[in-house]
């Protein structure tokens, strides 16, 4: 029998629930973020607790990642933005932990839900757009006037950086949930064709399966850091508002 | 698309919400502080350890400097002692060699005085025995012709020369 590749991403309340009319089932991407948040609070908080000079194994791998973020923080937002550092931080485990352990087969990965992505997006860009207002008033609306921009360019350049302020949010979540989908597709359709192969020609996908599921592995990790350093550019421009200017998309 | 299908929207954005803000307040709470708290330990060892290994460093090249100033100044001391030395064992050498030199001139003076004194007394007695015997043989080849008389007065007179040349 043959399965959509798509089918994976399918999800069915378990658990019918609702909270004044709102629906809050509970399907397997809502048992997921559990698993998600219990694995990685035990991890952390096991690596937090111990403590130690010289650090054992968790320890050193939990360091690394903390020391990483605070680079990351340190680098596009100063010192000031170490305030930040918990949220960011928060939310690179929770993407990491997401994408790894849906790498597992059988599970689900969470960061491959649209809704998911978006809501992580928006809710960094309304974090920076708030931080923003919060630090600079009505100047930080000047973030639509990079700095240099001769006078009568000034009506061109608004509409094209309101555009791209918007696109900020939307391309944080597309870009995680389609890197997400996408691998998840593709292992889905190679080992399709294993199966569907059969003994003759299916190792040649299985061979590409795993290779691919290699590559995954790579880009669970790459993917949670492009969301997280993204995270922190966005915070650092409302931070420094044309501290300076990076743009990477 | 599945993810797409937007009646699963609010159940995934509530539970999502409710994760995150679990999982922000666990770690927040009881892994970053014991982490950061960690890192900036070790942090603060190895700068530690890194001055305090400076501190040694440079203690050390103190040291060497003085033991350094130390040696040279010992090795100038060596120095100025030996030529102290060398110059005491010279004025030493030079004060022997002059009294040996005057030791021999005077062993030499007084030699020379004593061979003049010799010298002369051996004359001395030289001229007192000749004179003797040449009064001898004179006796003898004048007593053979002479009287007894002339033999008094001769002998007299002879007597008399001699007492007066021991008397000069």
């Amino acid at each position: 029998m043959e399965e959509s590749p798509l089918h994976q991403f399918e999800l069915h309340p378990w658990v019918p629930m609702s909270i004044g009319g709102v629906d809050i089932s509970i399907n397997k991407a809502v048992v997921f973020m559990w698993v998600v948040i219990a694995v990685a609070s035990v991890c952390m908080v096991m690596a937090g607790s111990s403590r130690k000079l010289v650090p054992g194994k968790l320890q050193s791998l939990a360091e690394m990642m903390v020391e990483f973020i605070r680079n990351m923080i340190l680098e596009t937002m100063g010192k000031d933005g170490m305030r930040f550092f918990p949220l960011v931080a928060t939310l690179f485990v929770f993407i990491l932990f997401s994408n790894y352990i849906g790498l597992i087969p059988g599970t689900y990965t969470v960061t491959s839900q649209i809704i998911v992505t978006a809501a992580f997006s928006f809710l960094v860009y309304g974090i920076s757009l708030a931080v923003g207002f919060l630090l600079h008033g009505v100047k930080f609306l000047g973030i639509l006037i990079p700095p240099g921009t001769p006078g009568w360019l000034v009506p061109l350049m608004i509409p094209i950086e309101i555009i791209s302020q918007i696109a900020r949010p939307i391309s944080l979540a597309v870009r995680l949930f389609a890197n997400m989908t996408a691998g998840h597709v593709m292992l889905a359709v190679l080992f399709g064709l294993t199966v569907g192969g059969g003994v003759l020609i299916g190792w040649l996908p299985f061979v590409f399966t795993v290779a691919i599921y290699g590559l995954e592995f790579g880009i669970a990790f790459i993917q949670a850091y492009i969301f997280t350093i993204l995270t922190c550019v966005y915070l650092g421009d409302a931070f420094h508002l044309h501290g300076h200017e990076e743009h990477a998309h | 698309m599945p993810q797409f299908e937007s009646e699963f929207f609010s159940s995934l954005i509530f539970w999502e919400v409710i994760s995150f803000g679990i999982l922000l307040f666990v770690l927040y709470k009881y892994a970053f502080p014991g982490i950061l708290s960690a890192l900036e330990e070790r942090e603060k060892k190895i700068k530690d350890s890194l001055d305090q290994a400076e501190q040694h460093r440079s203690e050390a090249e103190r040291r060497l400097k003085d033991y350094e100033a130390k040696l040279s100044a010992a090795g100038k001391e060596a120095e100025a002692i030996l030529a102290a030395a060398k110059e005491r064992a010279q004025r030493l050498l030079d004060e022997n060699e002059q009294r040996m030199t005057t030791e021999a001139e005077r062993i030499k003076g007084e030699a020379t005085r004593a061979i003049e004194q010799e010298r002369r007394r051996a004359i001395q007695d030289i001229r007192a025995q000749t004179t003797e015997m040449a009064l001898m043989v004179a006796e003898k080849v004048v007593q053979r012709s002479l009287t007894d008389t002339d033999h008094c007065k001769f002998a007299d007179e002879a007597l008399d020369a001699l007492s007066k040349s021991y008397q000069r």
